[in-house]
């Protein structure tokens, strides 16, 4: 991948929750461009950092920085709107409504319309963008159906499918085949990687499988007990002794 | 954008533009019919906040009152343009529903519910006991409102009319609302609030949007009701108001717009006619709404929810 500019920009970021440090002065960039891979063992503070970057909980300490802006602190639909979309590792669509009108509210988020006066009377048409999509992730078939009725791994498409729709700059995706069997793991790694060029989208990825982590990211950050212990290629980070450490040992700390 | 209203929707307008004219609409039936409409109107209303954006209003008669009492006073001193009373109803209502909807809206589920009946009950304190707008009696003996200089609406047919027209134009504007953009953002604010905020939408804007649009068609509804009763009193201002106002919704219908318009004429005509006959008319009510509760659950027209969700290009 090109080393591009700077997409994302994390500096020192702490969070805790009462006594827990979550998060310990992590800090790494992300250029634009790049799928760059976060991981760690279960409680690392992987999700923690999302939902920092993503705007759920405010910072303690530190400086997030998305294209230029500081968005640290800022709520998530202001986040969103500076380019930055966000899956959830536990599926988070809108249930009760149409594969269609999930995937379309979530592109009439960028309409002109939205937020002007003329959207208590105006629907804007955003046909081309939520059919692109549906196509995309293989879900045109079952677009009139409830979200609530497909299956899991249908479901954690339409989530990434949301996340697309606000066309974002960068992606940041929480485990996105949580749950997912093999089989439909390696086929969702494929199409996350192909849409991203397509795109030209920068993607931020948290994974637990490490063999979708090391087939798809150019650079990995490895967190530990909210310390950043590791950051590299792949191929360094496989045979780094910190980190074999801690996802072998990582238990007894 | 489809069709304004569909054939059979303006049968139906027909049909009640015509109902005058027929030999058994004596003066009684008129007014009951502008009754029926008349909530039928609020609970349309109602049903913007609770059946598209899933927010549960305690407090929708503090709408409907002050609107009621915006016109009484200036009937009361002699101001009696029916604009001008529908006029002074928006912006007292826009004013308090604002006030309202920033504090309720800062909070979900049953505390919104709640924050919205602590702000009626003030309403309802504040007229029960200020003696300037009549204390308990409230204002009485009011002179009907004009349409223009002369023409006053003094007679049940122009009340018939009147109402008519508002439940025809509300409703005209609450279904182009619920098929709009910022319509289908509240669905979605209904379906999982947050991930809207993640989605890029400011939740409590549109929170705060749909809760004012609600109460100011409530408080225009409830700026006709002098013209007819000749009072506002603040028995309309009561917590027990709103719940017939959620009762008419749920009968109806949640989230069809149609439904809670039939709700609400099924209830108002329900009540005068099963009190005319008894005094416990109370329990006969309880009885038929437990009944429907039970064996039509999400409502009269509730059949026509699950039929809206149909694939996503026909989709309203």
């Amino acid at each position: 991948m090109s080393q591009g500019e700077t997409m994302l920009e994390i500096a020192g970021v702490s969070k805790s929750f009462g006594a827990l440090a979550a998060l310990a002065g992590v800090s790494f960039t992300v250029r634009e461009g790049e799928v760059f891979s976060v991981i760690g063992p279960n409680g690392a503070g992987k999700s923690t950092l999302f939902n920092v970057i993503s705007g759920l909980h405010v910072p303690t300490g530190g400086r997030i920085v998305l294209r230029g802006t500081e968005i640290t602190g800022r709520p998530p639909e202001v986040i969103n709107r500076q380019g930055l979309a966000k899956t959830f590792q536990i599926t988070n669509i809108f249930p009760g409504i149409s594969v269609y009108d999930n995937v379309r509210v979530a592109a009439q988020s960028r309409t002109p319309v939205s937020g002007r006066l003329s959207s208590l009377w105006r629907l804007p048409d955003v046909e081309g963008p939520v059919m692109g999509l549906l196509d995309a992730f293989g879900l045109t078939a079952r677009r009139g159906d409830l979200a609530q009725n497909l299956s899991h791994g249908e479901q954690r498409y339409l989530e990434i499918c949301l996340a697309l729709a606000t066309e974002p700059a960068l992606l940041l995706l929480d485990e996105p085949t949580a749950g997912m069997t093999p089989g439909e793991t390696k086929e969702a790694t494929a199409l996350i990687r192909r849409i991203a060029l397509d795109r030209s989208l920068t993607v931020l990825l948290i994974e637990h499988d490490m063999s979708v982590v090391m087939g798809i990211s150019d650079r990995i950050a490895v967190l530990h007990f909210g310390e950043k212990i590791a950051e590299g290629p792949p191929e360094v980070i496989r045979s780094n002794p910190k980190v074999l450490d801690a996802y072998l040992g990582g238990a007894d700390e | 954008m489809s069709k304004v209203l569909s054939w059979q929707g303006w049968l139906v307008f027909a049909a009640l533009a015509a109902l005058p004219l027929t030999p058994w609409m004596s003066k009684y039936y008129l007014l009951l019919a502008f009754d029926a409409l008349l909530f039928g109107a609020v609970a349309l209303s109602l049903d913007l906040l609770m059946g598209y954006s899933g927010l549960v209003s305690f407090g929708h008669a503090a709408f409907f009152g002050l609107g009621a009492y915006s016109t009484a006073v200036l009937l009361e001193r002699g101001v009696l343009s029916l604009w001008l009373c529908l006029g002074l109803a928006a912006v007292v209502v826009g004013a308090y529903a604002l006030t309202v909807s920033y504090f309720a809206t800062t909070r979900r589920g049953i505390y919104f519910a709640l924050l919205t009946l602590i702000f009626a009950e003030v309403i309802y304190t504040f007229f029960r006991y200020t003696q300037t707008f009549g204390g308990s009696d409230g204002i009485q003996g009011l002179p009907p409102s004009q349409v223009w200089s002369g023409v006053a609406i003094d007679t049940p047919a122009r009340l018939y009319y009147l109402v008519v027209a508002y439940l025809l134009l509300a409703y005209l504007a609450c279904r182009a609302l619920v098929r709009s953009h910022f319509g289908q953002v509240l669905v979605a604010i209904r379906e999982n609030e947050d991930r809207a905020r993640f989605l890029g939408y400011n939740v409590q804007r549109y929170k705060m949007g749909v809760c004012m649009i609600s109460a100011v068609l409530t408080g225009l509804a409830g700026a006709l009701y002098p013209g007819r009763a000749a009072y506002a009193t603040p028995d309309l201002l009561h917590w027990s108001i709103s719940g017939e106002f959620l009762i008419m919704v749920m009968i109806g219908g949640l989230g069809t717009l149609v439904g809670p318009i039939i709700g609400g004429v099924f209830f108002t005509v329900l009540q005068e006619k099963v009190s005319s006959y008894v005094q416990w008319y109370n329990i006969v009510i309880g009885l038929v709404l437990v009944l429907i509760v039970l064996f039509v659950p999400r409502g009269l027209l509730g059949f026509r929810h699950a039929l809206r969700r149909r694939p996503g290009r026909e989709a309203a």
